[in-house]
């Protein structure tokens, strides 16, 4: 039997956990990944809002629909020539009058390789289980809810709203490219649907996944040693307390509640 | 790619010039708007008595070699009367001019019996105005075809075979408003100029002459006069 035991039920468990997922910084991620066909380079950026939490023994708090919130920046690069026809400008021949005919060269289009920027922020409704972490580290006992496993993460109107920002950002870069114009609608749709949305998930999946794959949730943090009273007098020295154990665990005997159990000197 | 200027030729250009002397003149092939600025003439247009009134057309062709474009072939034998083209078809290539050593030839400044030719790639309206400040100027109304088919893409590439013409005498350009669907050609045909420029306005506005709108360009153009 521990010599401290504290217990929390699931209506205060919720509350201390939203309040620890409401004090996790924003994180940020940048790096490459495969838009279809195409490679991004990105930058995101994700933070949290709570959920439901619901605890289950012996060591498991679920956490339902907590909200992912997540910005997204990235650009990718088309090689036009790959999605459009050779085309030339034909020779053209003009007469002019009193001269004669004057021809100008056949021209041959080169189509150019475009940079397309995007920028998208939404948010996802995670579903997670998370095991409890207990640690000694840098003198200070520690106590986290950690994610276990690695989450699905459904992308479904997340991937057509990305789908949608793609065409929205290609739109006007392609309308400058020079002679484009007939083929517009068909390179468009060329490079949305060599997207498609296997592609966009493909993107966001491994973009997304590691902000709650890693996810910590700071439950308790406490100096193994720390001064329970201060110093009296010159025959009155101050009381210091030291956690030598320290568990975490989900119990359901009347009710489902996270313990913390801790033994002391 | 798409710059509309005389003064600083691009893939989409021509700039023609007809040789009514006999004569040798010599020219190079300069970054755009470093014309006057040149010395060396080595390229050479050798013209002699032509016995009838046909025209004929010469066409030589720019190509980058370490890093200048160097036309082919680099000496022309003509006869008077006949029209020399230039065009170079190289995409990323540095805006360029072709500038003789005799000023009348320049298409910087095109002067009598030249011409310029120019295929437009975007939609739009394109003022169009002589930078050296003579008052020539027009509009250059560029649509889309708005293909939706093969079939309209096919009518859209026979269009394209079709240029349209502006023919510019002293400082009055006629018509002066042509429309035309993206890729299509407008040649500007300079009968008789005192020296103009067909520069988009904005350009034109942005990048005023090396000698100033009412200026002569030194004693190349003094010779010529």
């Amino acid at each position: 039997m521990a010599e401290i035991t504290v217990a929390i039920d699931e209506v205060g468990a919720d509350q201390l956990l939203d309040t620890a997922i409401g004090l996790i910084p924003p994180q940020v991620a940048s790096g490459n990944g495969a838009l279809g066909p195409f490679v991004a380079s990105y930058s995101a950026a994700a933070s949290f809002a709570p959920g439901n939490v619901d605890l289950i023994a012996p060591g498991t708090i679920r956490i339902e629909d907590f909200q992912l919130n997540w910005s997204l920046n990235f650009s990718f690069g088309i090689d036009l020539s790959t999605f459009l026809p050779d085309f030339c400008i034909p020779q053209v021949c003009i007469n002019i009058p009193c001269v004669g005919k004057v021809c100008t060269p056949e021209i041959c289009v080169d189509w150019p390789t475009i940079s397309v920027p995007v920028s998208i922020s939404d948010f996802l409704q995670v579903t997670a289980d998370f095991g409890l972490s207990v640690t000694l580290s840098g003198g200070s006992w520690k106590v986290a809810a950690v994610v276990q496993g690695i989450p699905s993460l459904q992308f479904g109107l997340v991937s057509a709203a990305l789908l949608v920002a793609i065409s929205a950002a290609l739109t006007p870069i392609l309308l400058a490219v020079p002679f484009i114009g007939p083929f517009l609608a068909v390179a468009a749709n060329a490079i949305l649907l060599a997207i498609g949305i296997g592609g966009v998930t493909g993107l966001l999946g491994p973009m997304l996944t590691p902000f709650v794959s890693g996810l910590s949730i700071p439950i308790y943090n406490q100096p193994q040693t720390f001064e329970a009273l201060p110093v009296g007098g010159p025959f009155d020295p101050a009381v210091f307390i030291t956690l030598d154990s320290v568990g975490a665990s989900i119990t359901s005997d009347t009710e489902d509640e996270l313990v913390l159990e801790v033994d002391i000197t | 790619m798409d710059t509309f200027d005389s003064r600083a030729l691009g893939p989409t250009d021509t700039y023609g010039q007809r040789f009514m002397r006999e004569g040798t003149y010599t020219y190079t092939v300069a970054p755009a708007g470093s014309g006057d600025l040149t010395s060396e003439f080595p390229y050479v247009i050798r013209v002699t008595n032509g016995k009838d009134d046909t025209m004929e057309q010469h066409t030589v062709v720019l190509r980058r070699e370490d890093g200048a474009l160097r036309p082919d072939p680099p000496q022309v034998e003509i006869k008077t009367g006949d029209l020399v083209s230039w065009a170079c078809r190289q995409s990323g290539v540095q805006p360029y001019e072709v500038v003789g050593k005799d000023s009348f030839f320049s298409s910087g400044r095109l002067f009598n019996e030249s011409g310029y030719a120019h295929a437009f790639g975007t939609p739009g309206t394109y003022i169009w105005t002589d930078s050296y400040g003579s008052g020539l100027s027009g509009a250059v109304h560029v649509v889309d075809p708005h293909c939706r088919t093969k079939d309209d893409i096919a009518k859209w590439q026979r269009r394209l075979k079709k240029g349209q013409l502006i023919m510019i005498t002293g400082t009055k350009a006629e018509p002066t408003e042509v429309e035309i669907v993206v890729g299509q050609t407008v040649y500007f045909a300079v009968t008789k100029a005192p020296g103009v420029s067909i520069s988009d306005r904005r350009m034109a506005e942005t990048i005023p002459p090396w000698f100033g709108a009412s200026e002569r360009p030194g004693k190349r153009a003094q010779a010529a006069r």
